[in-house]
C-alpha cells in the first residue's frame, strides 16, 4: 500500500515539473528534434548528469534500489529505431503522454491509445521477438563502471553529458518568443 | 495570450534531478512505458484471464496494484494541475503541424495513434522509454541506456526533420 502512494506522489511530482519543462507540448518537443531549440533536450541531459552523482552518492551511503537493464544489441537497437520514428512523428513518448493527456491536450489522448495498442501487439510477439532478437546479442547489464572502474564511470558519464549540455547550447538555435 | 513561459533548462534539470533521486532511494528506477504492461494487464484481466496467465510479457510485470502504474496515473494528475496553474494555451493539434498540415484534427489523431504505437512497440521491444531505459539507465551508468539513448535522438531529429518540412523563420 506505501508503494501506491509512492507511486502516486512521484508520479505528481514528475508530471508537474515535465509539464513547467514544456516536455509535454509536442510543439516544444519538434523544436527541439529539429534542433531550433535545445531548452528540453539541455534539461533531460543535465539532469542525467545531475543524477548519476546524486545516485552514485546515494548508493554510497547504502541508500537506493537499482537494476541495470540488459543490453541487447539488435533489440535494444531496433527498438529505439522504431521509437524514434514515434517520437519523431507525434512529439510524445510513453511518460509525456501521460502528462499531456492529463494537461488535456486531445492529440496524446490518441498517441495514449495508440501505446496500449503497441503493447498488447509486442506482448502478443514477445514468445518470438525475444528469443529471436533479444536473447542472441544480449551483452548482459553492463554498465560504464564494468568499463572504467569506479569513479572512473560515473565521472566520464558526468563530464560527457555536461560537454554534451554546451555543445547543445551552441548547435541548437534560441527561438525569440512570440 | 501565451505570456506563460516554461522554466528555463536549469531549474527544470535540477526539479527533475530532485524527482528522480527521491524516486531511487524510495522505490527503485522510475519507468513509465512499463504503467503501459501493468495497466493493460489490469483491463484484460478479468475479459481474458487465461490469455493473460499465458502470456510472458504480463506474466513478468505486476498488475495494477503496483507503483508502476500508479506512478503513469499520477504524472497525469501532475499533468494536469501543471497545465490548469499556468496560463499558457493548450492547443488539441500543434501550431507546428497546423503550419505543415494544416488544422484537421482527424488527421493529427491518426499520426500521433500511429506514434503511440511505434513508441510502445519500440519501447518494449527494447526494455523500457525514455525515462526507464535512457534516464533510469544512464543515471545507473547502464549501457543499454546510452546505446537507446542516443539512437532515439538520432533517429527522432531524422524523422521530425522530413515529417515537419516547413520549419524556422515564421513557422518556429
Amino acid at each position: 500500500m506505501d508503494n501506491l502512494w509512492l507511486g502516486l506522489i512521484s508520479g505528481v511530482l514528475f508530471g508537474f515539473v515535465i509539464q513547467r519543462g514544456g516536455a509535454t507540448d509536442a510543439d516544444e518537443m519538434v523544436k527541439a528534434h529539429l534542433m531550433a531549440d535545445g531548452r528540453v533536450p539541455k534539461f533531460m541531459v543535465a539532469a542525467v548528469a545531475l543524477s548519476a552523482l546524486g545516485l552514485y552518492g546515494l548508493q554510497s551511503v547504502g541508500v537506493g534500489r537499482v537494476m541495470v537493464l540488459p543490453v541487447s544489441i539488435v533489440a535494444t537497437g531496433l527498438g529505439a529505431v522504431i521509437f524514434g520514428i514515434g517520437w519523431g512523428l507525434s512529439g510524445y513518448c510513453p511518460g509525456t503522454c501521460w502528462a499531456a493527456a492529463g494537461e488535456g491536450r486531445m492529440d496524446a489522448i490518441f498517441a495514449l491509445l495508440g501505446g496500449f495498442v503497441g503493447t498488447l501487439l509486442f506482448a502478443q510477439l514477445h514468445e518470438t521477438l525475444i528469443p529471436l532478437l533479444y536473447l542472441p546479442t544480449s551483452m548482459g547489464p553492463v554498465t560504464l563502471t564494468d568499463w572504467l572502474g569506479e569513479p572512473g564511470g560515473v565521472l566520464t558519464l558526468f563530464v560527457v553529458f555536461a560537454v554534451m549540455v554546451w555543445l547543445i547550447g551552441r548547435l541548437w538555435g534560441t527561438p525569440a518568443e512570440e | 495570450m501565451n505570456k506563460a513561459r516554461y522554466w528555463g533548462w536549469v531549474p527544470t534539470s535540477i526539479a527533475l534531478t530532485g524527482v528522480i533521486l527521491f524516486i531511487f532511494a524510495t522505490f527503485g528506477p522510475p519507468a513509465s512505458s512499463s504503467g503501459f504492461v501493468t495497466t493493460l494487464k489490469g483491463i484484460l484481466q478479468p475479459i481474458a484471464p487465461d490469455y493473460v496467465a499465458g502470456k510472458e510479457h504480463y506474466a513478468m510485470m505486476p498488475g495494477p496494484g503496483s507503483w508502476l502504474m500508479t506512478f503513469v496515473l499520477g504524472m497525469a494528475i501532475g499533468g494536469f494541475i501543471g497545465g490548469r496553474t499556468m496560463k499558457k494555451k493548450i492547443h488539441d493539434v500543434p501550431e507546428i503541424w497546423v503550419k505543415n498540415f494544416g488544422g484537421s484534427r482527424k488527421k493529427r489523431y491518426i499520426a500521433t495513434f500511429i506514434g503511440g504505437v511505434l513508441i510502445l512497440f519500440g519501447a518494449r521491444l527494447a526494455g523500457g522509454c525514455t525515462l526507464g531505459l535512457f534516464i533510469s539507465g544512464s543515471t545507473q551508468l547502464a549501457i543499454s541506456g546510452l546505446y537507446f539513448g542516443v539512437i532515439i535522438f538520432a533517429v527522432a531529429m531524422i524523422t521530425a526533420r522530413i515529417v515537419y518540412k516547413k520549419y524556422g523563420k515564421g513557422v518556429l
